[in-house]
């Protein structure tokens, strides 16, 4: 009997041993229903990929996605932190060994979320163990001691962060290494990271030193040439024109990644002049790129572009690096965050959607009937919560500037203070009424021409093109290509028509 | 009965065995996931039969070059049998936003997501795109599926550049820190994409104190920067100068400008950063919001040491020579290093060492109303801001 189960544990051993090392096509838990349909939508993985000896993983240009904004399902929208993480693991369970590296551009905005969540997405790519991090310029805009507090090396664990031509406090201060040669696989693979000329104009940050990148690549080549390193990759922040330029001039670098280029990566990747393979990642971190080296005389390399989407599930570290994040929002809170109230375009004030029912009943129950009505709710709901989160609030409740993440005055503050405001409601397409609504109530006395005035300024028309054009563009505030990406007005129209 | 493992002949029997059986399900798992769509191996080492399809796109690839905001711009990809066989088309997946026609035929009004072509014959299918903000370069794909054994899908890709009325680079405007007792400027480039160039109406910002921290003024672009941006028919740039003694605390400014391209646009463009004094600390473990320095728990076995900058801007900051005048646990050693000017200049950097040796006495400054912050307090030199007081959080345990 002992002997059997004995058989059986190795059985069992050997069937997880030789499943881990299949190929990875999705996170812990993930459903063939699940992988099947993106599959079907976004491609299959790693086709006939053998075994490789290493793998470098590329990412980039998350420009502040630390997920996907989930308004319209997150299932139907690729990247975030969690996803990669479990694409991270699932390469690694299949026996493959990874050097994750990471072109930079974490954050595309400025102020106190931004340093943030900043903060946050470097501790998760702490957390996927990156061996390489470049700096993007929004990166650089951060005010240095956010910048410096959250890349300096902490005790003994190195900073993942390397630039050849970008000091925090000076080149000399040595706060990031200037390149990092990582050993896996039994390959060695020399990494440095460059932000471009172009870029680098733009940053006005004076406690950061950036030199050329082309003057600052010569010493750190000559470096790398020495170590002998079977692959060479060079990060560089700069459009891939200039990405191209400085691959002519350092042919050592068979691998080199551009940012700026499409919203989404080619499927293959184009090879340059010197025999460089260039990677672009395309925008919002929604996809990772692969290469692959190999023990085959045939195909040595091999380029896989990976889309972050359902099919890698959720990373409970990461979801609880989430969790974090959204708690830090809700401490800070507005004043924290430093968001002070700006004035509506009109000057005029909100006064909730409940005002408008008393005399008009019937679009109040359309209204109350559809998502909009239910907007601020989608937030509290989720897990973690957003509903502290000025980026999401700002469609999700009335009075904000969608586009700015901030509040205008008299604007929802919070659900303690501004309740009447909770959700997308009508002011957010017809603009503030509290004008008008105290006119009409009789709270105010006015004349009836001012009292018209009042009722046109709220009125809205579909009538012509050009005040068609108008209401549309007031949807794309918040059914942008982000949040909405199958948006269509007309389509849309008729489920909230009133 | 003593346990034993398994023999090594039976591991690697068994592993043999289960790798076969594991590998041969595997397979069948991934056919199963993925048919025909991954040009799987087996149909590439069959016989192709003489009467199987072929399916060819001369044009795989179509650039859309420029197109303006909410506009959209189609094509019309040919997809073509020279096989021997019918090839049966499928639509398959489209990237983000990107709309795929049904299959015409040649002549026809077709509709259906799905195509037989006969041999030598064509079939038609449409994608289209509709430039949405922000724009910028964008390149979207559709993929069809086929049953040509040796390509079973074709991807049709599109790419452009989506134009907005304007647009500003860099928007927003960033100065990261403002200092207080500098003048400091700031510059955007407004790229405009209208009928004709830009005639610039009006330059305003909405500080309540415009006139006495700001100044505005506009020039055109160059030619060679105009042709630069792609379609882009005209532009200017924006120059700001922020004049010292703004109160301290966050920055966020609209400056909004109108012109004429030639139909009237209001355009509005943030300015933010921080206003801040001359010296800054900077490192790990520094804590801006809180103020403090977190060392956190330190064994008095172990010891600890990190380093942290002061970095000093300004008009005096070549005055400033940091010394340390107090410490509070005794056991920190705290040495200043010397100042170097950081890039430019404009910025002075001073390390500072600090070191909890092995063997220091046990000491709680955990930062809490009942237990206060130890503290290392600096002369600086500076003569607005003569001494600077780090608070420090620290227990050093045993």
């Amino acid at each position: 009997m002992k002997r059997l189960r004995s058989l059986l544990a190795t059985v069992t051993w050997c069937v997880v041993a030789v499943a881990a090392a299949g190929t990875p096509d999705r996170g812990p838990g993930v459903a063939d229903t699940v992988v099947v349909t993106f599959q079907e939508r976004n491609g299959p993985l790693f086709v006939d990929w053998p075994k490789p000896k290493v793998v470098l993983a590329i990412t980039g240009e998350l420009d502040g996605y630390i997920e996907p904004c989930g308004c319209t399902g997150k299932e139907n929208q690729k990247g975030g932190l969690s996803r990669r993480q479990n694409f991270l693991k699932a390469m690694q369970a299949a026996g493959w060994p990874v050097v994750a590296v990471d072109l930079g551009g974490q954050v595309k905005r400025f102020g106190k979320q931004t340093e943030a969540k900043f903060q946050s997405i470097v501790d998760g790519l702490r957390g996927m163990r990156y061996a390489a991090v470049g700096f993007g310029p929004a990166d650089l805009r951060l005010p240095s001691e956010e910048l410096v507090a959250a890349v300096a090396p902490i005790g003994d664990q190195p900073t993942p962060y390397l630039s050849a031509n970008v000091g925090l406090l000076g080149l000399d201060a040595n706060i990031t290494p200037r390149f990092r040669v990582v050993e896996a696989g039994g390959l060695k693979i020399g990494i440095t990271t460059v932000l471009g000329d172009e870029e680098a104009a733009k940053i006005r940050n004076d406690d950061i030193e950036v030199v050329p990148a082309e003057k600052a690549l010569v010493p750190v080549a000559a470096e790398l040439a020495k170590v002998g390193c079977d692959h060479q990759l060079l990060l560089a922040w700069a459009k891939p024109e200039e990405a191209k330029a400085l691959a002519a001039k350092f042919r050592q670098f068979d691998i080199v990644a551009a940012a700026g280029g499409a919203d989404e990566p080619p499927r293959e990747l184009p090879v340059l002049p010197g025999g460089a393979q260039l990677v672009e990642l395309g925008h919002k971190g929604m996809f990772a790129v692969v290469i692959g080296f190999f023990d085959d005389g045939s195909t040595p390399v091999r380029s896989q572009r990976v889309p972050l989407d359902a099919r890698w599930g959720e990373a409970d570290d990461m979801i609880a690096l989430l969790a974090t994040y959204q708690q830090k929002l809700e401490t800070l809170g507005l004043d924290g965050l430093g968001l002070v109230p700006i004035r509506h375009p009109s000057g005029r004030r909100f006064a909730g959607s409940a005002a408008c029912q008393e005399c008009h009943a019937e679009a109040y129950e359309v209204w109350a009937g559809s998502g909009h009505a239910k907007a601020l709710t989608t937030l509290s709901d989720a897990r973690p919560r957003r509903d502290a989160d000025p980026e999401c609030l700002s469609c999700h409740v009335v009075g904000w500037a969608p586009q700015r993440f901030e509040p205008f005055e008299g604007g929802f503050t919070g659900m303690v203070k501004t309740p009447h405001l909770a959700h997308q409601g009508c002011e957010n397409c017809h603009g503030p009424a509290a004008a008008h609504t105290a006119v009409e109530r009789g709270d105010v006395r006015a004349t009836e021409v001012e009292r018209d005035r009042l009722r046109a300024e709220v009125a809205i028309s579909l009538d012509t093109p050009e005040a068609k054009e108008k209401v549309v563009n007031n949807c794309l505030e918040c059914h942008d290509l982000d949040n909405s990406p199958q948006f269509d007005f007309d389509e849309y129209w008729p489920s909230v028509t009133h | 009965m003593k346990s034993r493992g398994p023999g090594a002949w039976l591991v690697s029997a068994v592993a043999a065995a289960a790798g076969i059986a594991v590998g041969a399900c595997g397979a069948a798992l991934q056919a199963t996931l993925t048919p025909w769509r991954i040009g799987d191996l087996a149909p590439v080492l069959r016989a192709i039969p003489p009467d199987a399809p072929r399916v060819e796109v001369a044009e795989p690839r179509h650039e859309f070059g420029t197109m303006g905001m909410g506009t959209g711009k189609s094509h019309r990809f040919e997809i073509r049998n020279t096989g021997g066989g019918p090839l049966t088309l499928t639509r398959g997946g489209t990237s983000c936003s990107c709309t795929l026609s049904q299959f015409e035929s040649a002549g026809s009004e077709a509709a259906d997501s799905k195509q037989v072509v006969p041999v030598g014959e064509s079939a038609f299918v449409t994608l289209t795109w509709t430039g949405k903000p922000p724009g910028g370069f964008i390149r979207q794909h559709a993929t069809i599926l086929t049953d040509d054994p040796r390509r079973p899908e074709v991807s049709l890709v599109v790419e452009g550049m989506v134009v907005p009325t304007w647009r500003a680079d860099p928007s927003p405007i960033v100065l990261p820190r403002i200092n207080a007792s500098s003048k400091q400027r700031a510059s955007t480039t407004v790229f405009t994409y209208g009928a004709q160039p830009p005639r610039v109406k009006g330059l305003t910002i909405d500080h309540p104190q415009a006139p006495r921290f700001f100044s505005l003024a506009s020039a055109p672009l160059a030619a060679e920067q105009i042709a630069a941006e792609p379609g882009a028919t005209g532009g200017f740039r924006i120059d700001v100068d922020v004049e010292p003694g703004l109160p301290f605390g966050r920055l966020r400014q609209t400056i909004t400008t109108m012109f004429e391209i030639p139909e009237e646009v209001t355009a509005e463009i943030t300015i933010e950063g921080a206003v801040g004094g001359d010296l800054v600390l900077v490192g790990a473990g520094w804590d801006s919001s809180r103020q403090t320095l977190e060392l956190g728990n330190v064994s008095s076995r172990v010891g600890m040491k990190t380093r942290i900058f002061l970095s000093a801007r300004g008009p005096h900051r070549e005055s400033v020579r940091p010394t340390v005048e107090e410490r509070v646990p005794e056991s920190l050693e705290v040495t200043v290093g010397e100042g170097s000017a950081v890039g430019s200049g404009a910025v002075m950097r001073f390390p500072i060492d600090i070191v909890i040796p092995a063997g220091s006495r046990p000491a709680n400054h955990v930062c809490s109303q009942e237990v206060p912050a130890g503290r290392i307090v600096l002369a600086t030199g500076h003569p607005d801001e003569p001494r600077l007081s780090i608070p420090v959080c620290v227990v050093i345990g045993p």
